[in-house]
């Protein structure tokens, strides 16, 4: 084949530009995230004490180090088992992150997969799909999410399988649409009229360039995952305990709103609050980024 | 704030003299004044008792008691039986019946109806109505009720003869017993053949002080006072809603949206004692204990008693009962009830995390096992939490199942299908009478809530010797000698006995919370009809 | 018109179907339905009989016939612990659902759409800033703590509010605050951005060249067209709204559908928890149809689309 190339191929099925991104990230979510993502990481490490496990010689119900009857021993309290209510907080977020982070792979590379399979075949493979994504988009998500979960059992990876089960129709749909667009382009078309094999196109043409909406979808919605994922803990279908999960001692803390032991609310909350947020915003950064004329949306 | 009247069973004795003796003794007091629709008009005011868990429909018939607490707080509402427990009465309160006869061979017991008993469709309670009752019963005890007896007489239109095949010593003891059966209970034949037991279970008709007005189901039961009750009923309206969450129980107490309620935990007891308005009724009520499911099959880990010894050795008792009941429960080592006849009174039980770690070892567990689920009776969660974590020092890991009162019970009836894997049970009852009582439910071979998973032929056969002696002191011994044998062998390992956790809201009349809780049987607020209300 | 209705409900049925199926195909796959759907301690005959209804022991074609079957007479199963009819619990309950999640709707068209309009009117000024910010908790922030910090607030510490259960507007206020707080920030958002875009167009400044005052040209003709996108977020909102009124429910113990799908897991009572996702299902579809079909009735283009 001669050099010339259109010019445009070049510059659009090269990969996405992360390493200039990497130079220009956000910092407001990468402070936010960073924190967790290391904790979740090294908790065996970082975290002072067994999250499942009493404290010795701690009272049950210990205050924030700072306050009367605090110690610097448990600097944000313990709960009604007398545990580190730190050290829960750190392997909490495993659980969230993992799940949260897994569960959209799952969700994502379901959806991507399906979005593109639906947009490039299109016919009745398409029909399908998109009938099967209205279908799941009418089952609340959470409740299909606590079916599921009844009928399997509770533990970690169901979950994770299980949200992305139920989260995987956000992506088919956009990324049916953009891919109905790439189909049009010029460099796609000249591929199939090279003789490409469908699976070739799809790889090395439409995949690549579906990736960046299939990021930013990402972002946005791990926070969505995130908060199932506390929600299905809260309910109590989620990670089992004594396990830490944010969700779950949100729901452990319920009772002990009115002892006025309000630590062990606000601060799971505000860890599950914190992450989503930053993810938030970089989901917004990373679309600002993408395509400046959706800024308003 | 000391509950000193508790007398326990063994001090009673009972044999058929006492049994003769009482019956006596109620006859001289002659039939109880039946109420004139004068006194039933003085029923007013509402009262609402905030329930700690869900509410099952089931709970509302007695034809399916299952043997346990959780019935009665509700059939003692809708529906009245021949002699209950009542107060300090532990199984003769006379009630549907003025009076009974029990025959000098224990074969036969004759009850008399009060007149003008009715059911609240205003048909009378009649001994057909008992017959029936008696014959179609299908809960705990049904089994043991229809092997022993012959047959049910109508005598009249308000006498019935009970005959037995042999002398049932504990039949009355059986029959009148809070949290052991429903056979004594009278449902309205005609209604309940009419509707079936599943129509029944949802527009619930008895004898009792109240009538069902509606029911929301699982949510809410509005009773209203059955004016023609043979007693005066004092609060017109009475609420029973589920309320699952604790902290909305008591700030529902708070706000006065109830007036009693059930299940405080650990946390919130110091609330209600600071707050000059609520008073707390801590009831030393029921047992907790753990079944190491499958202890019998040599697969499980639990085969080895050292494991079992070492599951008891590591579980602090102590910080359980201060954690849960505020130090006000009993950190006993028996897991019967020591006010019932013939209860084993077993000193407190060792707290050694050294000597379970070595006993581990020894059984070839040093880095300890998984175990599937530990499931509590609902909703005492926090206690199999504590527990859970406790085993955890000795290696054993084990997940917390949250599982809901009406299954639970439903399930720990089934059998061992539906307990897969290595599990644990964390029972919790309350169940009066005798300590056979206890024994028949938990542990016999078929035992209503033990079903299939727990059998030991050579203390069933302790068990039949026990029953069909006429001696005391050989009955005493088989008593003791089944109890020593199932604590020695840590077959079931007790946690504590826990005061159920109560509080009174400040609309209701009581100088003192036993004003609330009478009963001795049971840490229910029952008998409803006899709660006023201040003012 | 005609067509559109047509063509639209003919899809529904479609998605009814593919959802009846993957429910079935879930509860088949994953063990014994027998098992799941007979009560602990069933009998033999208990157990024949729930073959019998549910044909469990023929093939799977005819298993999802008599499914399908059953669902379509209303016979959902009847729920082991209340002993009724799963469809007549859920009935039973869905007017108290349907008061909230209305309520939520209301508050947050109360909250979200004059703090848009305010925002998108005083464009980076206080107001907008804060709004931005207020929005962007709003959807990070888990519903059900947001719940349990209201009872914290209003309940225990002020005790203005009552902490749960069904009463009078007093008990509505705080979950439908939690439920529609979601809502309300979207609404923001989009409004905002709704009412900048129409307020930058051409047709907007040639009402204001005409002379029109200011909060007449907002109110006439900025307000209706930014209403537009509005409804479309309403109806995709109803989805998250059921979703999350699970977690509301159970938070403030109120006595909806959610709360009967909590109280049917831990009852593990799966007739129920099927049915009521069933049903669930089912009138989701049921009202993005409706949405649907209005929405088309009120914009002509919608009809053109496929």
């Amino acid at each position: 084949m001669s050099t010339t190339t259109a010019p445009n191929a070049i510059e659009f099925s090269a990969p996405s530009p992360l390493r200039r991104w990497l130079r220009e990230l956000p910092l407001l979510p990468v402070l936010i995230l960073l924190p967790f993502a290391l904790m979740a990481t090294f908790a065996p490490f970082i975290a002072p004490y067994d999250p499942t496990e009493p404290v010795p010689g701690a009272k049950v119900f210990a205050p924030p180090f700072w306050m009367v009857d605090g110690n610097t021993a448990t600097l944000l309290g313990t709960d009604f088992q007398s545990r580190d209510l730190l050290s829960r907080l750190i392997y909490g977020a495993r659980v969230s992150l993992i799940v949260g982070l897994m569960g959209t792979v799952v969700a994502g590379s379901l959806g991507t997969v399906l979005g593109i399979l639906s947009g490039y075949i299109g016919g009745w493979v398409d029909q399908l799909i998109m009938r099967v994504t209205d279908a799941w988009l009418a089952l609340p998500a959470l409740v299909f999410a606590i079916f599921l979960a009844t009928v399997v059992g509770p533990n970690m990876w169901n979950i994770v399988i299980i949200l992305g089960l139920v989260y995987w129709t956000r992506y088919a749909r956009v990324i049916r649409g953009e891919v109905l667009s790439l189909r049009e382009r010029e460099f796609v078309q000249l591929a199939e009229i090279a003789g490409a094999s469908r699976l070739r196109v799809i790889v090395r043409h439409i995949l690549p360039n579906v990736l960046n909406t299939a990021m930013v979808l990402a972002s946005l919605t791990i926070g969505v995952v995130i908060i199932a994922e506390a929600s299905l803990s809260f309910l109590g279908v989620g990670v089992p305990p004594p396990e830490p999960a944010w969700g779950l001692m949100l729901s452990e803390a319920r009772s002990t709103l009115m002892a006025g032991k309000w630590w062990l609310t606000v601060f799971p909350g505000a860890c599950i609050l914190l992450v989503v947020l930053a993810t938030q915003l970089l989901g917004d950064w990373l679309r600002v980024r993408l395509d400046p004329q959706q800024r308003n949306l | 704030m000391g509950g000193k009247h508790r007398r326990s069973l063994s001090s009673i004795g009972l044999t058929r003299r006492d049994l003769l003796v009482g019956s006596a003794a109620m006859a001289a007091q002659g039939p109880a004044p039946f109420m004139t629709p004068a006194a039933a008009a003085a029923a007013n005011g509402t009262m609402t008792l905030a329930w700690h868990t869900a509410m099952a429909p089931r709970w509302l018939d007695p034809q399916e008691h299952d043997g346990t607490a959780t019935p009665d707080n509700f059939l003692t509402a809708l529906h009245d039986a021949l002699i209950k427990n009542s107060g300090t009465t532990l199984y003769d309160h006379p009630a549907l019946a003025e009076r009974y006869e029990f025959a000098q061979d224990g074969k036969s017991a004759t009850f008399w109806l009060r007149e003008g008993v009715q059911f609240h469709n205003g048909e009378p309670v009649t001994a057909d109505d008992v017959k029936f009752s008696y014959e179609s019963y299908r809960g705990a005890l049904a089994s043991a009720f229809k092997a022993k007896t012959e047959s049910v007489d109508v005598v009249d239109k308000r006498t019935v003869r009970f005959r037995f095949k042999e002398p049932f010593l504990d039949f009355l003891l059986l029959i009148g017993s809070g949290n052991v059966t429903g056979a004594g209970w009278v449902v309205p034949a005609k209604y309940y053949q009419q509707v079936g037991p599943d129509g029944f279970k949802r527009k619930p008709i008895g004898a009792g002080p109240y009538k069902l007005a509606y029911v929301e189901a699982g949510v809410k039961l509005q009773l209203e006072a059955f004016e023609q009750y043979y007693k005066p009923v004092h609060i017109k309206q009475f609420t029973i809603v589920s309320v699952p969450e604790a902290a909305t129980r008591l700030a529902m107490l708070e706000r006065g949206e109830a007036d009693i309620i059930y299940g405080l935990p650990g946390e919130l007891i110091d609330r209600v004692k600071q707050n000059p308005k609520l008073m707390l009724a801590p009831v030393l009520s029921g047992s907790f204990w753990l079944e190491l499911v499958g202890f019998q099959d040599p697969s499980s880990p639990f085969h080895d008693k050292r494991v079992r010894q070492a599951i008891s050795l590591a579980i602090d008792r102590k910080a359980i009962n201060e954690a849960e009941s505020g130090g006000l429960g009993k950190v006993s080592g028996n897991w019967i009830n020591d006010d019932v006849q013939y209860g084993l009174t077993w000193p407190e039980l060792e707290f050694n995390l050294e000597k379970a770690r070595a006993l581990m070892k020894e059984a070839g567990h040093a880095n300890g096992f998984a175990v599937n689920w530990l499931t509590p009776l609902a909703p005492f969660y926090s206690r199999g939490e504590r527990v859970v974590a406790q085993l955890q020092a000795i290696g054993i890991r084990a997940k917390l199942q949250v599982m809901e009162r009406g299954i639970f019970l439903q399930r720990t009836q089934s059998g061992k299908q539906q307990w897969p894997g290595v599990q644990i049970i964390m029972h919790g009852a309350r169940i009066g009478g005798t300590w056979v009582n206890w024994y028949e439910s938990f542990f016999k071979c078929g035992g209503f809530n033990s079903a299939d998973r727990v059998c030991v032929p050579e203390l069933d056969a302790k068990l039949d010797r026990y029953k069909t002696s006429t001696d005391a002191s050989e009955r005493k011994l088989l008593a003791e000698e089944v109890q020593r044998a199932i604590l020695d062998n840590y077959y079931l390992v007790p946690v504590f006995r826990h005061a159920f956790m109560n509080a009174i809201g400040p609309r209701i009349a009581a100088q003192k919370w036993q004003d609330v809780f009478p009963t001795i049987t049971t840490g229910y607020a029952y008998p409803w009809e006899d709660i006023k209300l201040k003012g | 018109m005609l067509q559109f209705i047509i063509r639209r409900t003919c899809y529904s049925i479609i998605t009814l179907l593919i959802l009846s199926l993957t429910i079935f195909a879930v509860v088949r796959f994953t063990g014994d339905p027998a098992t799941l759907m007979a009560e602990p301690g069933a009998r033999a005959e208990d157990l024949a009989r729930v073959r019998a209804q549910w044909g469990l022991d023929r093939s799977w074609p005819v298993q999802y016939y008599q499914f399908v079957q059953n669902i379509l007479s209303g016979n959902l199963g009847i729920s082991f612990n209340y002993r009724m009819p799963v469809s007549e619990l859920y009935f039973e309950r869905l007017p108290n659902s349907l008061q909230l999640a209305l309520a939520a709707t209301l508050l947050s068209f109360l909250i979200g759409i004059p703090a848009g309009l305010l925002s998108a009117v005083r464009v980076d000024g206080i107001w907008d800033q804060t709004g931005k910010v207020v929005a962007l908790l709003g959807l990070s922030i888990p519903g059900f703590w947001l719940g349990l910090l209201l009872i914290l607030v209003f309940s225990v510490y002020l005790e203005w509010l009552p902490t749960g259960g069904k009463g009078d507007w007093r008990n509505l206020l705080m979950p439908a605050l939690a439920l529609g707080w979601y809502f309300a920030a979207s609404l923001l958002r989009l409004t905002r951005s709704s009412m900048l875009e129409v307020m930058r167009s051409e047709y907007i400044k040639l009402a204001r060249l005409k002379g029109l005052p200011g909060y007449v040209v907002i109110a006439k003709h900025g307000f209706k067209n930014a209403l537009v996108p509005v409804l479309t977020l309403a109806g995709v909102n109803l989805v998250v709204m059921v979703n999350a009124a699970v977690i509301i429910e159970v938070v403030f113990a109120w006595p909806g559908i959610g709360r009967l799908l909590f109280e049917g897991i831990f009852q593990r009572d799966f007739p129920l928890v099927q049915g009521v996702v069933v049903l669930a299902g089912v009138m989701i579809v049921f009202v993005n149809l409706l949405i649907d079909i209005l929405y088309a009735y009120i914009d002509p283009r919608i009809r053109l689309m496929r």
